[in-house]
């Protein structure tokens, strides 16, 4: 008995043990999760620039126009491994065609545990381009990303579309009305003349 | 970090390599056959599925019931793709596109030949608004009826338009983007409607359409066809119905005859000519896979250059999903600065994955010629021979398209409940792992699946060189001398090893 009562309090420091140890290394609960954590579901992309290879991951995955985000940037050179440690300024614009708009700067960082960090919050909804710009060896560095706030428009897409087969559907509709007509003169004009031929046999 | 399907073990490899031996020595040993199995069964002959296929078949209701079930899931993928989450293994759009339909299309191909084509919501919703019926002729049909420009009279734009669809999908990477996969979808449905309004009968569906003739070409290898039942009758013909229609039915929409119907690859399947011929005289039927390919099917150039074009897409689509193919194009962006995307080092290394499958073909067949003397032209060598890409491109395409679908279609169900994803996290690695362990089929039916597709294609590729090289060598004035087709059969080899080392290689995970 003494045996079991040993076990089972054994047992309970190891189950409580365990609890506290997952508790301390999972850290913050779900819900208290924001950008600047590491465990949101964020939007990673690699590419290649010079003789750099640069990630960047953004926080949230599809962040919303008020909510704070945060872009993380890697840089490191392709022949050595070594990270780029000067600084990455971060400027954002709109990404459409005819934006005549100056790119707004979101700040200049440095690396911070091998990585850039730059926060953001977005007033409207909308497609930006980000730019991350370093110099390495006298060489700018330009890294162009597109970043989507809020859904993407269904407008677009649908209404391209709907023009497109109105203008395609009315204007056949048109033209073959055009033809059908002029094909009717045409028989019209036939038939008189056959008709006036014929009478003109008669008398 | 990114996940990726095993590849075929080193044993099923093997297994492919043994029976590739046999089949080799086979082919070496036995004499060049004269002609090939034309067996066939009429399907109406069946006693007890007579009746249900007549009426499957005369039954117009039944077709477009399925057209309508095809439409409402078309129209959702396009909502669920512009409205719903971007996440896009959560969304309908990307899931059923790419994963489902565009993964499962071919496997439809193996079993009912050109089938898809009849229920194809593009098509479908084209027909609606041009026409503005539900089904029977229209007349007038509200179409300008113009005829096709001579020079777009071939299968070059629907090559151009699958090329063009292999980049948007692999290296533009719409596969997983909701958004952008409803746009495409959008736009296939303009272009089938610009087509139809424009042009007389269904000129997107005969010379434009990718997977219309993707289908149709790889549907030289099905089971199915549909035929005259006695060609006596439509040589007697005389108003030639199947090809003009009748006052209910519209006309072959891709300008066929019944009675002169050699091969699949324009079929749309439609039903048109089994419901306007007054003699009753034609039925689907049972036949060999590969007799099309073999003997049946006339050889066109431009038809050849959509078969090789076939077989270098299948395979590019194998490699570019290959963990090293990022290393490849990142070397290559280095050398040309390229930055971003890498999309211009993507389309380079797509293009010369494609010139590179022509060129040993082209190179290939040079060496045949030389060994037979130089009597039959290039060209024609070329064109003649282009048949045995087919069932090369056609058993890769199902061997890889079968990971996606088993490996990756798993989630449907949980999609088909939210189709727009609301609410939903992406994916994390632990679904992931799990979605391994769920797969459809077991890992050691995928393979041996696999690995039979493989020989299955080798042995139809070896079937097609051997009927068409006799004709051939009987065209340069040999009467034997199977050896000259030698350089043939080492492409034939070359291929099927490169598409084993692809499926061998661990793949990377689409979404």
């Amino acid at each position: 008995m003494k045996r079991f009562a040993q076990f089972v309090f054994a047992i309970t420091l190891v189950a409580l043990a365990a609890s506290a140890s997952a508790h301390h290394v999972l850290g913050r609960p779900a819900y208290s999760l924001n950008e600047d954590s590491n465990t949101p579901p964020s939007m990673q992309v690699e590419t290649q620039i010079g003789n750099y290879f640069v990630t960047y991951m953004v926080f949230p995955a599809f962040p919303r126009a008020g909510e704070p985000g945060r872009i993380n940037l890697y840089a490191r050179n392709i022949d050595n491994g070594k990270p780029f440690t000067g600084n990455v300024t971060f400027t954002a614009r709109d990404d459409t065609w005819f934006d005549t708009a100056k790119p707004e700067k979101l700040g200049v960082q440095v690396i911070d545990d091998n990585v850039f960090r730059q926060g953001f919050v977005f007033k409207h909804d909308g497609d930006y381009i980000i730019r991350a710009e370093f110099h390495d060896g006298g060489e700018p560095y330009l890294i162009d990303f597109p970043l989507r706030i809020g859904q993407p428009s269904p407008v677009g897409p649908l209404t391209l579309a709907g023009v497109a087969l109105f203008a395609v559907l009315v204007g056949g509709s048109l033209f073959q009305r055009k033809r059908l007509q002029r094909d009717r003169i045409r028989a019209a004009h036939r038939d008189e003349r056959s008709h006036s031929t014929r009478e003109e046999g008669v008398s | 970090m990114i996940m990726t399907h095993p590849g075929l073990p080193a044993l099923w490899g093997m297994v492919v390599i043994g029976g590739m031996v046999i089949l080799t020595l086979w082919a070496v040993i036995t004499p060049l056959p004269a002609s090939a199995s034309a067996a066939v069964y009429n399907l109406t002959r069946v006693p007890l599925l007579r009746g249900l296929v007549r009426y499957l078949v005369s039954s117009p209701k039944i077709l477009l019931a399925l057209k309508l079930v095809f439409v409402v899931l078309f129209l959702l993928v396009i909502y669920a793709g512009l409205f719903g989450s971007q996440i896009p293994e959560r969304n309908l759009a990307t899931l059923l596109t790419w994963n489902i339909w565009w993964a499962g299309l071919i496997f439809s191909v193996f079993f009912l030949g050109t089938a898809w084509c009849a229920v194809c919501p593009w098509d479908t919703l084209a027909q609606w608004l041009v026409r503005r019926r539900l089904w029977k002729r229209a007349e007038p049909n509200n179409s300008l009826n113009l005829r096709v420009p001579r020079r777009l009279r071939t299968i070059w734009p629907a090559l151009l338009m699958f090329i063009a669809l292999t980049w948007l999908e692999l290296g533009l990477g719409i596969t997983t983007n909701p958004y952008a996969t409803a746009a495409v979808s959008l736009l296939m449905v303009v272009m089938a409607t610009s087509s139809l309004a424009i042009f007389e009968r269904k000129a997107f569906c005969r010379y434009f359409c990718p997977v219309g003739r993707t289908v149709g070409f790889y549907s030289q290898l099905a089971p199915v066809e549909l035929r005259p039942i006695d060609t006596q009758t439509c040589a007697d013909c005389k108003t030639l119905d199947c090809y003009y229609g009748d006052r209910d039915t519209e006309p072959c929409p891709t300008w066929l005859v019944m009675g002169r119907l050699k091969q699949n690859s324009y079929c749309t399947s439609c039903g048109n000519c089994v419901s306007s011929c007054p003699n009753d005289n034609v039925a689907w039927r049972l036949r060999s896979p590969s007799v099309e390919a073999v003997q049946d099917a006339r050889p066109r150039h431009d038809e050849a250059w959509f078969m090789i074009g076939l077989l270098a897409l299948t395979g590019f689509h194998g490699l570019s999903m290959m963990p090293f193919w990022e290393t490849w194009m990142s070397q290559l962006a280095r050398v040309l600065h390229d930055s971003g995307q890498l999309l211009p080092s993507f389309t380079i290394g797509m293009f010369g994955s494609m010139a590179a499958v022509v060129l040993v073909y082209a190179l290939f067949v040079a060496a045949t010629r030389w060994l037979m003397g130089n009597g039959v032209p290039f060209r024609r060598l070329f064109t003649h021979l282009s048949f045995v890409a087919l069932p090369l491109a056609f058993a890769y395409h199902m061997a890889h398209n079968l990971n996606h679908l088993v490996r990756e279609g798993v989630g449907i169900g949980a999609v088909f409940l939210n189709p727009l994803g609301t609410g939903m996290a992406p994916l994390s690695m632990m679904e992931k792992h799990a979605r391994h362990f769920h797969m459809i089929i077991s890992q050691d039916s995928l393979f041996a699946i696999q690995a039979g597709l493989m020989v299955f294609g080798f042995w139809i590729a070896v079937q097609i060189l051997r009927h068409r090289g006799r004709a051939l060598l009987v065209a340069a004035g040999h009467r034997g001398g199977s050896w000259r087709l030698a350089p043939m059969l080492g492409f034939v080899v070359l291929m099927t090893c490169f598409h084993l080392w692809l499926l061998s290689q661990p793949m990377m995970m689409r979404m």
